[in-house]
């Protein structure tokens, strides 16, 4: 099991999630293991790889073992920072927001959820505030954030003092861990779980105590469904009348939930477009606002997607938000359905079909209306 | 491979085997029977993106497309984009194996490497011929549109 030690000692030292990215780049796959790798080498630390949060399901051997771990956990992800923490929020690993410093630049800037909260009009009604988290901390930081190993390490000795497991007053532990056979063996010796020795880089061999990272060695398939962030959500029930799907229900108490995450429609972001308070996030969007980055920046690299074909579009988030439902809804063979963004009012009738079809079987286009195209750009040059 | 026709996107010559036709939104097309049509990324695309890190599939078998429609997306080491429907019809197949390994498509894009076949009316497509004069025009418009986002990056990260 993932525990540092014997349940007593669980709370004395931090708990490292790599969680690996799904591309292929070669740079991210180095990082994710350097990153592993030198947090194992910290005091009072344990480092585990998972494959990508986003994917696992609530019987991933990952989850289980992360929802034993008790004391402050660090979640690296390939993933904007509010998305990780709410992923793991999704599968009950639950805690507070641990202040992060190491931020993904990129996108860094005023919005921080947490500094608004406190003149936040809606405060009392959120629901993150009326089903308050455990006390621990959970540090979400976005693996963008940082091309080295080293800047990661930094922000964990950082953490360790903020969390104070940086003395060395947890000597027992180490030494415990010395003498014993660490928690790394015993994880590869428990059968649920197990050290993946392959794959961990040579250097880690060379680490300290001989402590290399833990890896839990599972395949996910890719999934696809909305995350909610409950420090925003006010429990408005927009997005349950609004999916047509079943994604949504509530719990006892009547606070919304994804309920049937594998009910959601791959590639449809359309509800975190109607949430008014932002609150749903569809991780693997690439649209930053929709994928829980704190506002819209742009993307990291260059947008290919006009010269490949993507239709030109002005439309307001409502009626992209009823367009993306209504492909859905002909995808799966229903019925296509009628918003009018005004009233908010949802009109069923299959007429509709004909009219969303038409209004986006637009002509090709001739390259000079490109050339349109590239003058939109130039206007977002900043 | 038989014979191919070549565009010199400035130093780099993209090569287009004459045994297929094209997508204007650069993918190759053939067509096999039942009027179903295999669709793989141009050279033309292949080397706009280079080394392909990451595809995602936004639809399953048998879903229908309407001309453009998105249904994916698409990431490599310099760039990113959605993937768009290069013709209407039924998606009959689906390259999976591009999902573990997108590098395929780097290394075998006229063959291996395709990524998926729809079924439906493949009369818009371009002969090669046709396909050269699309890439001809739209070439200018592809270096402006890739310029002007990379000043636009540079200048973010001031």
């Amino acid at each position: 099991m993932v525990s540092a030690n014997n349940g007593s000692a669980v709370s004395n030292s931090l708990l490292v999630v790599v969680s690996q990215g799904q591309s292929r780049s070669p740079e991210k796959r180095s990082l994710e293991d350097a990153i592993a790798t030198i947090a194992a080498s910290l005091p009072n630390t344990t480092s585990l790889v998972v494959p990508h949060l986003y994917d696992l399901d609530a019987d991933s051997q990952s989850v289980i073992k992360l929802r034993e771990w008790t004391g402050p956990i660090v979640i690296l992800s390939w993933l904007f920072d509010r998305a990780g923490f709410w992923v793991l929020d999704r599968h009950e690993i639950r805690g507070q927001h641990g202040e992060v410093q190491l931020l993904n630049t990129d996108i860094a800037n005023e919005d921080d959820d947490e500094e608004d909260e406190g003149e936040d009009e809606k405060a009392a009604d959120r629901v993150a505030n009326i089903m308050v988290r455990p006390s621990r901390r959970i540090y979400s930081i976005d693996m963008r954030a940082g091309n080295s190993a080293d800047v990661f390490a930094a922000e964990f000795r950082r953490i360790l003092e903020c969390e104070q497991l940086d003395a060395p007053k947890k000597d027992l532990l180490s030494l415990d861990r010395f003498l014993k056979p660490t928690n790394s063996t015993a994880l590869s010796m428990d059968g649920s779980g197990r050290l993946d020795g392959n794959s961990a880089s040579p250097a880690s061999h060379e680490s300290p105590l001989g402590i290399v990272p833990l890896r839990v060695d599972e395949h996910p398939q890719r999934r696809w469904y909305p995350v909610i962030d409950y420090s925003r959500c006010t429990n408005c029930m927009e997005c349950i009348d609004f999916c047509l799907f079943g994604v949504y229900g509530v719990d006892r108490g009547e606070t919304i939930l994804v309920e049937q995450p594998d009910n959601c429609r791959k590639g449809c972001p359309a509800c975190s477009r109607v949430c008014p308070e932002n609150a749903i996030m569809f991780p693997q969007h690439k649209t930053p606002a929709i994928a829980g980055a704190p506002v819209d920046a742009g993307g990291f690299k260059i947008d290919l997607s006009k010269l490949f074909g993507a239709p030109e579009r002005d439309e307001d988030p409502a009626e992209a938000a009823a367009r993306e439902r209504n492909e859905q809804l002909i995808l799966a063979g229903r019925a296509a359905v009628d918003f009018n963004p005004v009233s908010a009012e949802l009109v069923s009738g299959s007429t509709a079909v004909a009219t969303v079809d038409s209004a986006y079987t637009k002509p090709d286009r001739k390259p000079d209306e490109l050339d349109s195209l590239l003058d939109q750009l130039d206007s977002l040059d900043l | 491979m038989s014979e191919s026709l070549t565009f010199m996107m400035g130093d780099f010559a993209a090569e287009f085997p004459t045994d297929r036709l094209y997508a204007k939104n650069h993918m190759w097309a053939i067509r096999m029977e039942n009027e179903v049509v295999r669709f793989g990324f141009s050279a033309y695309a292949v080397r706009l993106l280079q080394d392909i890190y990451f595809l995602e599939f936004g639809i399953e078998e048998n879903a229908l497309l309407r001309d453009r429609q998105e249904f994916g997306n698409i990431e490599s080491k310099k760039a990113e984009s959605g993937l768009y429907a290069p013709m209407k019809g039924k998606v009959v197949k689906i390259n999976e194996q591009l999902l573990n390994d997108p590098s395929g498509i780097n290394v075998d894009k006229y063959g291996e490497g395709w990524l998926m076949e729809i079924q439906g009316d493949s009369s818009e497509m371009l002969s090669p011929a046709q396909y050269l004069e699309h890439l001809a025009k739209a070439w200018d418009v592809a270096q402006r549109t890739i310029k002007g986002q990379a000043n636009t990056i540079e200048s973010n990260e001031e």
